[in-house]
């Protein structure tokens, strides 16, 4: 219990340190009046006020002239404090669950995330499943006969499946099960939960296909190494089954790097949707992303940085509980 | 007589390594009756742990095996290539030397015992785990309801070896392989345990393999004792004879290496010179020759056959100790002050006398 507070603690530190990071980097790399208010943010006050310059927004027929627009501006995103208090006064409004207003649209950013998470959520979701369930037979089988056909034709096809980058994965997929076999559908469709979860399965495959092999590369050389402890050569003393031996004497003290690097993997998957869902035409938060970052869409950016960071914590502290469940000598330290 | 339980024939064992083939176990013979026990005693890399691993299938692919061993009238390398059900663990079993790699760490004492016999036996849950609780308290260990909850890293080095002979056990085996079951527990355990192994045995009709480096284990709870070095049996009696009269001058050794209670405190102990030999490509020797105080120069051109017949007093050697022979060559050597395989005696022949 104490385990669990401390790490929730450990995860309250990661979200503070990366929000502050990417607040700062935002904020200066970039003027944030120029990102919300476009070119009418270099309009010269001290010009515009002396007749210099005309003003602009009066010929729109508005009644705010071009200074008392950036000046709104300014106080309505706090602009005039210094950055350490517009973080903290930022972070006030995530708690309270108020991500802020795109600037693009006006939407309220968490209704963008609303809107784009879930389908992300599940892309990922199906995607870890199905790398789950590729790897692990797949890393039996192959350790159970290491270094023989099996084994050996594995490892080219594993290494194949890790060289193709994913977009040509991608490509070759929804060629030949979309376009050519018409097996699934080639647009994402969001008609009813059947047809969104049957839309998911190429993009979702063609997420978990490098990582069942990377998955499979490293639980297959644990798995080696276990078969060759004594408790593994005690079991086949006891006569026990080979199939009994690999699933449920070797498989569980095996599992340890396949968490780690499981862990690590996922949240960066979160963020690392988008050439996927192109392909597939599915609507998720890949794509929202590099839009809000090429247009410095400041809230937008930060509040899917909050959400990644979120879940990469989440699933490490998840994976850490595993580690607990998987072998009993951990759960006392 | 009986067929015996268990007969082992000319068994060979090589592995293929990237330096050259190892010869682990060469020409290995030896008979067990139903209900006996028989002793391997050997130094380190003498083959007898690969003798054993044999015996229950447990080499890797790689290695080359030779030689007939027949259980119960049975081929028992045939019974592994055919991959039989309901064999290893049931008529013959084995307890690995260090208990606390030998249970699985991530599963609790009673449920390695019990899924035994619930594979083999058929048994529910329920029965495997209170027979699982039965069998712990058979093995001596106190309070058996709450081990068998217990993870193997709660025990001690000597429960946990309990935990593993009841393992063993559970399904009744007619053969136990015991390969140094009490080498990694300390000494007051060590006594108990092989104590524990000889009533067991004993109320089960159970034969035994007992393999040790330590001949004061083998003595006086193995019917017969064979002596291994390099690979080799070179010299296999009934316990009595080979405590008493020994022939090969390794066994010799041995026995002279053991501290006695009846010797005056620091005596010098009476090792043995050199290191055991290198199982790639041995040059055709007695292997023993350059460590061997009898040693002779024939006994670095060829190898000893083995005299005698298996389940009779047997050696390989061409001095034997406490013969005529043997004692007329380790005197020629004392003489010239080394023998043939260029061993100075000086140190030794002190001990000796």
């Amino acid at each position: 219990m104490r385990y669990i507070l401390q790490r929730i603690g450990q995860l309250v530190m990661v979200l503070l340190a990366v929000t502050a990071i990417t607040f700062a980097s935002v904020n200066v790399l970039g003027d944030p009046l120029t990102n919300i208010l476009g070119p009418l943010a270099s309009v010269d006050c001290t010009d515009v006020e002396a007749g210099l310059v005309e003003d602009i927004s009066t010929r729109g027929g508005t009644s705010q002239g071009d200074c008392e627009v950036i000046a709104l501006t300014r106080a309505e995103f706090n602009l005039d404090d210094p950055l350490p208090q517009r973080y903290v006064t930022w972070l006030g409004d995530i708690a309270t669950g108020d991500f802020g207003t795109s600037f693009q649209n006006q939407l309220p950013v968490s209704t963008v995330i609303k809107n784009k998470l879930p389908v992300t959520l599940r892309l990922v979701g199906m995607g870890l499943f199905l790398s789950i369930m590729i790897s692990i037979p797949w890393a039996l089988l192959s350790a159970y006969r290491a270094n023989r056909a099996f084994d050996n034709v594995s490892t080219v096809v594993s290494f194949g499946l890790l060289a193709v980058p994913n977009f040509a994965m991608g490509v070759i997929l929804f060629y030949f099960f979309a376009v050519r076999w018409q097996i699934f559908p080639t647009r994402y469709d969001p008609s009813n939960a059947y047809s969104q979860i049957k839309s998911l399965v190429l993009p979702a495959l063609t997420l978990a296909l490098p990582l069942a092999a990377t998955y499979q590369r490293l639980l297959r050389t644990d798995l080696i190494t276990t078969l060759q402890e004594d408790f593994v050569h005690m079991a086949r003393a006891k006569g026990l089954p080979s199939r009994t031996i690999m699933v449920r004497h070797a498989l569980r003290p095996s599992m340890f790097s396949v968490l780690t690097v499981f862990g690590i993997n996922t949240g960066a998957l979160l963020g690392g949707t988008l050439v996927i869902e192109q392909i597939f035409s599915v609507p998720g938060m890949g794509g929202e992303i590099v839009t809000a970052i090429v247009r410095d869409d400041t809230p937008v950016v930060l509040g899917i940085v909050v959400i990644i960071v979120t879940a990469f914590v989440v699933v490490n502290l998840l994976v850490d509980l595993m580690y607990s469940i998987l072998d009993p000598r951990v759960r006392r330290g | 007589m009986a067929e015996p339980l268990l007969t082992v024939r000319d068994l060979s064992v090589r592995f293929p390594t990237t330096r050259g083939v190892v010869q682990a176990v060469n020409g290995v013979e030896f008979d067990l009756e139903e209900g006996q026990t028989i002793g391997i005693v050997g130094e380190s890399g003498s083959g007898k742990s690969v003798t054993a691993k044999t015996l229950m299938n447990l080499l890797p692919r790689s290695a080359e095996i030779e030689g007939e061993v027949t259980f119960d009238g049975r081929d028992v390398r045939e019974i592994a290539a055919k991959g039989e059900d309901h064999f290893w663990g049931v008529q013959m079993t084995m307890v690995f030397q260090d208990p606390m790699t030998s249970l699985n760490p991530v599963k609790r004492c009673g449920e390695q015992i019990a899924e035994t016999l619930r594979y083999h036996l058929g048994h529910d849950k329920k029965k495997a785990i209170s027979e699982s609780i039965d069998l712990l308290e058979r093995v001596g260990i106190p309070e058996p309801a709450k081990r068998e909850r217990q993870y193997p890293h709660e025990l001690s080095g000597g429960l946990r070896q309990r935990v593993v002979i009841a393992m063993a056990l559970a399904c009744q085996p007619r053969l136990l392989i015991a390969d140094e079951p009490t080498t990694a527990v300390d000494v007051t355990v060590q006594k108990l345990l092989l104590d524990l192994l000889d009533d067991l045995r004993k109320e089960r009709q159970m034969s035994m393999i007992l393999i040790t480096h330590d001949l004061g284990v083998a003595r006086g709870r193995c019917d017969e004792v064979a002596v291994m070095y390099a690979g080799r049996i070179v010299e296999r009696a009934d316990s009595h004879t080979l405590f008493s009269d020994s022939r090969h001058p390794y066994t010799d050794a041995l026995l002279r290496s053991i501290p006695r209670i009846e010797q005056p405190s620091h005596t010098r102990l009476d090792p043995i010179p050199g290191r055991p030999p290198e199982l790639i490509n041995p040059p055709v020797r007695c292997a023993y020759a350059p460590r061997c105080r009898f040693a002779q120069r024939n006994c670095l051109e060829e190898i000893p056959d083995v005299s005698g017949v298996v389940g009779m007093h047997s050696f390989a050697c061409h001095y034997p100790a406490n013969t005529e022979r043997g004692e007329a060559a380790l005197q020629s050597n004392l003489d010239r002050g080394e023998t043939a395989g260029g061993l100075h005696l000086h140190a030794v022949a002190e001990g000796a006398s």
